[in-house]
């Protein structure tokens, strides 16, 4: 423990030293205010200390704690948690930067990320909850009995925390960047030292979130600065979710705001009007595609699936979908109100001023520092906590499900402990390299991350739940497919090849609609070609799991099966 | 060795009372889901074919709903509200065919 606190406290003061160090170059931090400014990075001490307080308070004594969190919280409190663990950088920032940037194609990302929750509620959440064990590496290993599928499973638990973490980093950059004024260089080390600090301090002593609570301070800070900002726009302040649609609508007209010209020339009116238009910024092709791979990919987001274990009531469980959909729906609900205002100020901005379109337009209208600050702490708390969850779930599923099981089934809770501590060390290093040259906007790193769980997780959890004839070469065959095409896709995203590129056939962001369900065939041929060379043990071994998880008659009967013990608990 | 009685799940025929429930509920949300994921903007791609710009203009994007043009406040809100009411929709539901199976 103490070795750890050390090496913590070690790579905190490295990061921070080496951000120091490059903000001597000093360069300019896109098209925001630069320079240190005190009052927000007050707020975001303030904020940072309430919100990691909270859990301190809160602090339950036993481990597993942590993972049942809201048993005695009813479905309003658990449905608070189910949002607040959604509500990461990419909701607060990048989402608003897309709408910013595409217009009315931006949509796309707040249907497909709210629409997967039916999908996930429909086909998958009330079988799995039955199954009782927290991690998807865990049910597919059972599932199919065998290490390759599961080892498959762990290494996309693990691309999914890097290729998310990135996408978040990327955001905590450009607050930190904002609020201290640094290059974005040095802000992502800056960064990556608070987050070290952040997991350091939440991690001592067992300290839970208190997700209820960070819930509330994290939409205050996204709600409360739009009444203020509407009101500088000519609007009554009553809803803003509601008044916007006429600023989309003046939008559209060219009429924008009196300090950006009031109302546009010709040209710039039609770009405007482009831009709102269905097909301006994109054809309906990409636009389904984007959809369908957002809401596949939330299906199959590893973390998402762990929340429907938070509740021991399995009733509770299910109306705090509902709920966790409403507040997450507050939050989309207003994005797009930043994105309106933001075109409103700025109406010619591009690419470097879209994932910071949330602090850009209250500056733009002249808030005060001090509220913007509020705003840029409630999204840097955010992608905090998203974060540090995602590296502690990437690193167990590399010293649980890799070393502890596969490696060295006969390691010792310290040694895989070790190997846990030098994994989240690793990761983060990939993260910041990964985070110094972003490929994309966050968003839309976010949504290649989607991509990877629709393309992969998906398909093979719900043909695991609902097909009893899909078997581990099925599995493996689909995975490795749905995996490979994924990964060659976001190369090809790097390397700007057209066919990959977001106007392309395959866009890395929204490769789903093709791939899913190829991933889905493969499985059901591989599987019904193999079904005599499956052994006994396997088959067994899925006859059990799909009992449980069915509740079927005869579930427990086989008690010679030596994986049976697994069920028990 | 006498073949064993194996399980049989299938999403398209499900064998006992409560799977039979369950994917019943499932199936109406999710024809319901698809119908506002995917048949909403296909109906928005129809309604703009006539535009000679290829920008999908129409009278979606002409009307003005709340303030909206119409076309926007269907995405950006009429769709969320839709999967609030579905998840609602899915818990009535459950508790209607579902719950008494299992005896609880």
């Amino acid at each position: 423990m103490h070795r750890m606190i050390f090496s913590l406290i070690l790579s905190g003061i490295f990061c921070l030293t080496c951000a120091t160090l490059a903000a001597a170059a000093g360069e300019e931090i896109y098209q925001l205010q630069t320079g240190f400014k005190l009052a927000p990075a007050i707020i975001m001490v303030a904020l940072l200390a309430v919100y990691v307080g909270v859990g301190f308070l809160s602090k339950v004594s036993n481990t597993s704690g942590y993972w049942v969190a809201g048993q005695g919280i009813g479905k309003l409190g658990n449905g608070a948690a189910i949002a607040s663990d959604w509500m990461s950088a990419a909701s607060f920032m990048g989402v608003a930067g897309l709408l910013y940037l595409k217009g009315w194609f931006g949509l796309g990302y707040i249907i497909g990320w709210t629409g997967g929750y039916v999908l996930l509620l429909c086909l998958i959440a009330a079988q799995l909850r039955r199954f009782g064990k927290y991690t998807i590496p865990e049910f597919l290993g059972d599932r199919y009995n065998s290490h390759g599928v599961r080892l498959i499973a762990a290494s996309v638990t693990v691309i999914i925390a890097i290729t998310y973490s990135t996408a978040q980093f990327k955001g905590i950059g450009l607050i930190c960047g904002w609020i201290f004024g640094m290059s974005y260089q040095a802000s992502v080390f800056f960064a990556a030292g608070v987050v070290c600090l952040y997991m350091l301090i939440s991690g001592m002593a067992g300290v839970t979130r208190n997700q209820q609570i960070q819930y509330v301070v994290l939409i205050s800070a996204f709600l409360l600065p739009l009444w203020f900002l509407m009101n500088k726009a000519g609007g009554h302040s009553y809803l803003p979710q509601l008044e916007y649609g006429k600023i989309i609508s003046n939008l559209m007209e060219g009429k924008v705001a009196a300090s950006a010209g009031g109302v546009l020339d010709a040209e710039a009116t039609a770009e405007l009007k482009r831009a709102y238009l269905p097909w301006g910024k994109g054809d309906f092709y990409h636009f389904i595609a984007l959809v369908f791979t957002l809401m596949v990919g939330t299906a199959g987001l590893p973390h998402i699936m762990i929340r429907f274990y938070t509740v021991k009531n399995e009733d509770v469980a299910r109306k705090s979908v509902l709920w966790g959909l409403f507040f997450i729906g507050l939050l989309y609900w207003s994005s797009p109100v930043y994105a309106a205002l933001g075109k409103f100020w700025n109406p010619t901005g591009g690419k470097e001023v879209a994932d910071m379109i949330i602090l850009s337009a209250p500056e733009k209208a002249g808030l005060p520092t001090a509220f913007i600050g509020y705003l840029a702490s409630g999204a840097l708390a955010a992608g905090l906590s998203t974060v540090a969850g995602l590296l502690v779930a990437g690193a167990s599923a590399i010293a649980h499900d890799f070393y502890a099981t596969v490696l060295r089934p006969d390691c010792t809770d310290r040694e895989a402990l070790a190997v846990g501590r030098l994994a989240t060390a690793g990761l983060c290093i990939v993260v910041i390299g990964f985070a110094l040259y972003p490929l994309a906007l966050i968003a839309q790193i976010v949504a290649m991350a989607f991509a990877i769980a629709g393309n992969t997780i998906f398909p093979v959890v719900v043909l695991g739940i609902w097909y009893s004839k899909s078997n581990k070469y099925g599995a493996l065959a689909g995975m490795s497919f749905g995996l490979g095409m994924t990964l060659l896709a976001m190369l090809g995203w790097a390397a700007k090849i057209e066919i990959f590129s977001g106007s392309g056939i395959l866009p890395a962001t929204s490769s789903a609609l093709l791939v899913c369900p190829l991933a889905f065939l493969i499985n059901i041929i591989v599987s019904n070609i193999m079904h005599d060379k499956l052994d006994e043990e396997s088959a067994d071994c899925a006859d059990e799991l799909l009992r449980k998880i069915h509740n079927l008659p005869g579930y427990g009967d086989q008690t010679e099966q030596p994986k049976t013990k697994a069920f028990e608990h | 060795m006498a073949e064993k009685q194996r399980v049989n799940v299938n999403f398209f025929a499900p064998s006992t009372d409560s799977m039979k429930a369950e994917v019943t509920v499932a199936r109406t949300i999710i024809v319901f889901w698809f119908v506002l994921s995917y048949c909403l903007p296909v109906f928005i791609w129809l309604a703009g074919l006539g535009d000679p710009n290829g920008l999908g203009e129409s009278f979606l994007t002409q009307t003005r709903f709340l303030g909206f043009p119409l076309h926007y406040w269907l995405l950006a809100q009429g769709c969320t509200l839709g999967y609030i009411l579905l998840c609602k929709l899915y818990c009535i539901l459950w508790d209607k065919l579902v719950v008494h199976l299992h005896g609880k």
